[in-house]
């Protein structure tokens, strides 16, 4: 049996940068809060190291992440509309692959393609909200992750130190916490403010 | 002559007058330009245009640094 969900939610649009530990929870995390319809992109497939924080399975190694993503999240609700890019998402592509999205989640590892996808969709794509993060790695201080709003169209979770280096390595229940942070941003985005859908043509 | 920048949050002071450049202030302040967003009175300045964006007195400048995970 459904539940009732929104009008805001059901009918937002949602794109994901990367569906390594945040993008495979954030997904996850919205499907569940009944979220219409999600874009999906990554270029990588599951490795055996990714399942000790990703919500991947041990009998999808191997596959594209997008794939294993789609599966997955039409498992929890077979309703939820998905599209998938298998692609390296770049200063070039991003505006194209998220132009129907109102919030886009930032889900990269590395901290120079955290830095362009900001960029990118901040400079190319009028009015879309970009959630990002920066510092969620190591064990512990759950309350350093914190939600700020930068400024209209940008949103940063995270702790802001917590790089991964040696002994730092990223962990299911910070990476958990940073995902649920972006998921639960998102949800006040879309219920909290008119997020006008962009016209494309 | 002294200057006033607000950034991240904090007022802070140029004693000897302000940064010519976004992108001077960003290697007086030690930043790698690749891992970081700037925001000047609520308007992105893209990473290319950092070395050639003027700044001027009692702008609100938000830097956003990004360290790797995810």
């Amino acid at each position: 049996m459904a539940l009732p969900v929104s009008f805001e939610l059901k009918n937002a649009v949602v794109g994901i940068a990367g569906l390594g530990g945040l993008g495979s929870n954030v997904a996850a995390a919205l499907v569940r809060l009944g979220v219409g319809k999600l874009i999906l992109a990554d270029f990588d497939v599951v490795e055996e190291s990714n399942l000790n924080r990703q919500n991947y399975f041990a009998d999808q190694i191997g596959m594209h992440k997008v794939d294993a993503t789609l599966t997955n999240l039409r498992r929890i609700n077979s309703q939820i509309q998905l599209q998938g890019h298998k692609i390296r998402l770049t200063a070039e592509t991003i505006p194209e692959v998220f132009k129907d999205c109102q919030v886009i989640a930032e889900c990269f590892d590395r901290a120079d393609q955290k830095q362009m996808i900001v960029e990118t969709v901040l400079s190319k794509i009028a009015g879309v909200v970009i959630v990002t993060v920066s510092g969620l790695a190591g064990y512990g201080r759950s309350n350093d992750i914190i939600t700020q709003r930068i400024s209209e169209r940008l949103i940063l979770v995270g702790d802001t130190v917590s790089g991964t280096g040696p002994g730092v390595p990223l962990t299911a229940p910070r990476v958990g916490i940073a995902a649920c942070h972006q998921a639960n941003a998102i949800a006040e985005i879309l219920l909290n403010e008119k997020c006008q859908r962009k016209k494309t043509g | 002559m002294s200057a006033k920048l607000k950034i991240n949050g904090q007022n802070k002071i140029f004693e000897g007058g302000l940064p010519e450049t976004l992108g001077k202030l960003l290697d007086d302040l030690a930043i790698n330009q690749a891992t970081v967003v700037a925001e000047i009175d609520g308007c992105i300045i893209e990473r290319k245009d950092f070395a050639r964006t003027p700044l001027k007195e009692g702008q609100t400048i938000e830097l956003i640094r990004f360290v790797g995970g995810g």
